[in-house]
């Protein structure tokens, strides 16, 4: 098999193993209640919060943050679950033994997943506008569907990472569930980061999604693109780097499961 | 009599020295609750909204942690022996199931008490938050009338989560929902009046308003109608548990399906 | 004379399930067809058949866990629709395997939750505990985690849960599947005890040694219907006039093994390829004629190893279930 035909083979594996992991739930009804139900009752939750405790008009600020924070569902769980299943259906190995360009192919578990999420946010928005006022007449649609696709991204990066995590701790998952949450506090979803203390906000500005809710809550009050793109460019950055560090780990787990250090993890 | 409440203590035991020992069992009633709380007391300290807002904060981690435990925990409760492989074994011994998990929801219900030291904890040391005025007779007989609550729609749902996937797949959603509707964080009188219609028919929602009022000195309070109506609608719950059940073990015993994970 | 222990009329057992996911359609799966069996008390009872021959299945009936489509079982005199509460009580059963264990408690801290879920009164089970542990060879590692348990160690734990209630009746599934032979034979020493001891037991295995060995009376099942029953010797004389010829040959081809299958006298071929060549077991009656026409019949074929013998029980057990090509 040629070098890029086996690429090809390996991507579309390993998008194949996305598509089964991202229905996982196996039915409509499932989907619907992992997709639909819970980020409602999500968005529901903080935005009755905020409204309680800084007044109804503000409920916009609070279903923005929600729909945003949303994508990281499919950026971190839905990455786990797809090194989740390709281990289980014991295609690990395989692909670490593949001739193909191991970095594309560690990039590639994240595409179907970065589609999710995109996907999310946008259902996300949907519930903002129809349901808590948010109001998109006077904002940058175009800036604001960057800055959804770039969140996307960046959380997928973060989700990566998890992936790599997962192949040696069995409870990887615990650990995802934890960031997935504290997302919520630490990124600017429903408070600004500044009333963070200083050294916890520093975590704030190393994790994905802090810039991006910036850069879209100044989107959606009409700024032009130039205004946000250190932002988004920020945030990409901090995307990339979480991959690439994911990426880092992986590569050494392969170096010590050729070695036969870590056969067991698979 | 005796030997169904041995059982029920046994299982009882079980639940807690399994649970001691698991990630998740910490993730539910220390971890999440804390994030919750974190959360909702930065959002509820926001500036120039009112320092009583704060009480909120104070039980409303504990509140989402111990409902947290007492649902996802206690509601899987048949989910989790067929997971663990021995559902079939229970199941055919001289003992009903739902003692079985009356046993399992005690001791979840035990874990998810201890939620609200935590987050209490991080309510007073990290924001300076206190419940002043709490009276302590009313406080402890409304956290009971909660438990009771709690206790009896985990023993409900078991049978619902057991039969029906689907609802099972609706778990997180409920579970946020039901922070929304019975007024963990905040008093449900500001949700739409079609939620609060919703939200009367939820026994904790009684409950908690009961709890919180014990927090606060001035009125209107009916506590006692609002614990009344919250072990009313529990016994009602209860009294639908006793069909699901039976339900139970006639699908079991119809279909086989009891090994399947 | 006393009724029977285990009683079971025109049992009949069918499960529905759906196939598909957007056009779902019904599909019904047979297990039992009709099953007539009554086992005396005291007996050891084996139930002998294949993966999906309906073993398990009339095993869960009688232990109340499944409920028949139609027909009737009783144990102990008791109907296992009606009375579930009262027989439970009264009887045990084993499954095996790796699951049906508290894997993270200890040996001893699962039986006495299974005692208290048995109703077994405290006193009662702080005796019988270290009596069975004792019996079972489990004694001096009831305190490890189940978890850490050998195989053979997890089935005499299972065992060991299976008589806490001192059952009068016992119905073990497959006992001892996944076990060394060592292990087996020790289980299957016990479980010969046991039954010399009074207890009636029901045993299911696909081991024909296995119920040769231990066995009062046999039962032969089949695609949910029962083909043979009796005592292990009964069951031979089914195939008393039956010989077995086996040889070894390098390369049949498809036609002479048709070839071979429709001489007369034979009932059935089976092949198993060993190394280069293939084992050939030919069941036929009056085997030293049937050699003679075989001979003739592979002309040409090398025969290596060309013997007959007596049929043995293995051999009435592949008759009843039929040809097999491995």
């Amino acid at each position: 098999m040629s070098r890029i035909a086996s690429e090809v083979a390996v991507f579309a594996r390993s998008t194949y193993f996305q598509y089964v992991a991202l229905f996982q739930w196996a039915s409509v009804r499932g989907y619907v209640a992992y997709k639909i139900l819970l980020p409602v009752a999500q968005m529901l939750f903080f935005v009755e919060l905020g409204a309680f405790a800084t007044g109804p008009q503000n409920a916009a600020y609070f279903a923005l943050g929600n729909a945003l924070q949303l994508t990281a569902n499919a950026g971190i769980f839905g990455v786990i679950a797809t090194v989740a299943n390709e281990r289980h259906f014991g295609t690990l190995p395989i692909l670490l033994g593949s001739p193909a360009n191991r970095l594309v192919t560690f990039m590639s578990r994240a595409v179907v997943n970065v589609l999710d999420g995109i996907v999310s946010v946008i259902i996300g928005f949907a519930m903002a506008i129809g349901l808590f006022g948010l109001d998109l007449h006077h904002a940058n649609i175009p800036l604001l569907a960057v800055c959804v696709v770039v969140v996307s991204l960046s959380t997928a990066g973060l989700g990566l990472m998890f992936g790599s995590i997962g192949l040696v701790m069995r409870d990887a998952i615990i650990v995802a569930n934890v960031i997935y949450y504290l997302l919520l506090v630490l990124c600017g979803v429903n408070f600004p980061v500044s009333r963070l203390p200083g050294a916890v906000q520093l975590i704030s500005y190393s994790l994905p999604l802090t810039r991006g809710v910036e850069a879209a809550r100044e989107a959606v009050a009409g700024a032009p693109f130039g205004q946000v793109a250190g932002l988004l460019g920020g945030e990409l950055l901090v995307g990339l780097a979480w991959a690439l560090a994911g990426y880092a780990l992986f590569a050494t787990l392969e170096g010590w499961a050729r070695r036969g250090g870590m056969q067991e993890a698979y | 009599m005796r030997s169904l409440v041995r059982a029920a203590l046994s299982s009882l035991r079980l639940t807690l020295r399994t649970r001691v020992v698991s990630g998740w069992m910490y993730l539910n009633w220390l971890v999440f609750p804390l994030i919750f709380a974190a959360a909702g007391l930065f959002v509820l300290s926001t500036p120039g909204g009112s320092s009583s807002r704060l009480v909120y904060g104070v039980l409303g981690g504990g509140l989402i942690g111990y409902w947290s435990v007492a649902y996802i925990d206690g509601g899987n409760g048949i989910q989790d022996e067929r997971w663990q492989g021995t559902l079939e074994q229970v199941f055919a011994t001289p003992t009903p199931l739902w003692v079985i998990i009356l046993g399992k929801v005690a001791g979840a219900i035990l874990f998810g008490l201890l939620s609200f030291l935590p987050t209490a904890a991080l309510a007073y040391f990290g924001f300076h938050a206190v419940l002043p005025q709490l009276d302590p007779s009313r406080f402890v007989i409304s956290l009971g009338v909660l438990t009771f609550t709690f206790f009896c729609i985990a023993i409900t749902l078991t049978p619902l989560f057991a039969l029906w996937r689907w609802a099972f797949s609706m778990v997180n959603g409920f579970e946020i929902a039901v922070y929304v509707l019975c007024g963990f964080m905040f008093p449900v009188a500001i949700l739409a009046p079609w939620a609060q219609g919703v939200a009367g028919v939820l026994a904790p929602t009684w409950a908690v308003r009961a709890l919180y009022a014990s927090t606060v000195a001035e009125g209107p309070h009916d506590l006692v109608a609002w614990w009344l109506a919250a072990v009313g609608l529990s016994l009602l719950y209860l009294c639908g548990a006793y069909f699901l059940y039976a339900l139970v073990e006639r699908r079991a015993r119809v279909s086989g399906q009891l090994a399947w994970a | 004379m006393s009724a029977p222990a285990i009683e079971a009329r025109a049992l009949r057992k069918t499960y529905d399930s759906t196939r598909g996911v957007f056009r779902r359609e019904k599909v019904t799966r047979v297990a039992l067809r009709g099953v007539d069996l009554a086992i005396e008390r005291g007996e050891l009872f084996g139930l002998l058949g294949p993966n999906g021959a309906g073993k398990t299945t009339m095993v869960k009936i009688f232990t109340t866990l499944l409920l028949p489509t139609s027909g009737a079982a009783t144990v102990l005199g008791l109907d296992v629709v009606k009375d579930e509460w009262a027989l439970r009580r009264r009887i045990g059963f084993v499954f095996g395997g790796e699951r049906g264990l508290y894997w993270r408690l200890s040996g001893l801290d699962n039986l006495r939750y299974f005692a208290d879920l048995y109703r077994v009164p405290p006193a009662v089970s702080r005796r019988r505990i270290p009596e069975l542990l004792e019996r079972l060879g489990l004694a001096g590692r009831e305190r490890d985690r189940v978890e850490l348990y050998s195989r053979g160690m997890k089935q005499r734990l299972h065992l060991a849960r299976g008589l806490l209630n001192d059952p009068e009746v016992l119905f073990l599934d497959e006992p001892t599947i996944g076990l060394d032979p060592v292990g087996a034979r020790e289980l299957r020493m016990i479980v010969r005890e046991l039954a010399d001891a009074g207890k009636t037991i029901f045993l299911t295995t696909h081991y024909m040694f296995e119920a040769d060995a231990i066995c009062d009376r046999i039962a032969v099942i089949k695609a949910g219907e029962i083909v043979a029953e009796g005592t292990p010797r009964s069951i031979k004389t089914l195939v008393e006039d039956q010989g077995v010829v086996e040889f070894e040959v390098v390369g049949l081809p498809r036609e002479r093994l048709d070839e071979l299958r429709g001489l007369p006298g034979v009932s059935s071929v089976a092949v198993a390829e060993h190394d280069l060549a293939q084992l050939v077991t030919v069941h036929c009656a009056r085997p030293s004629e049937v050699m003679t026409r075989l001979s003739a019949a592979l002309d040409g074929l090398k025969l290596e190893k060309l013997s007959s013998r007596e049929p043995t029980l293995e051999d009435a057990y592949v008759q009843l279930i039929g040809d097999a090509e491995t």
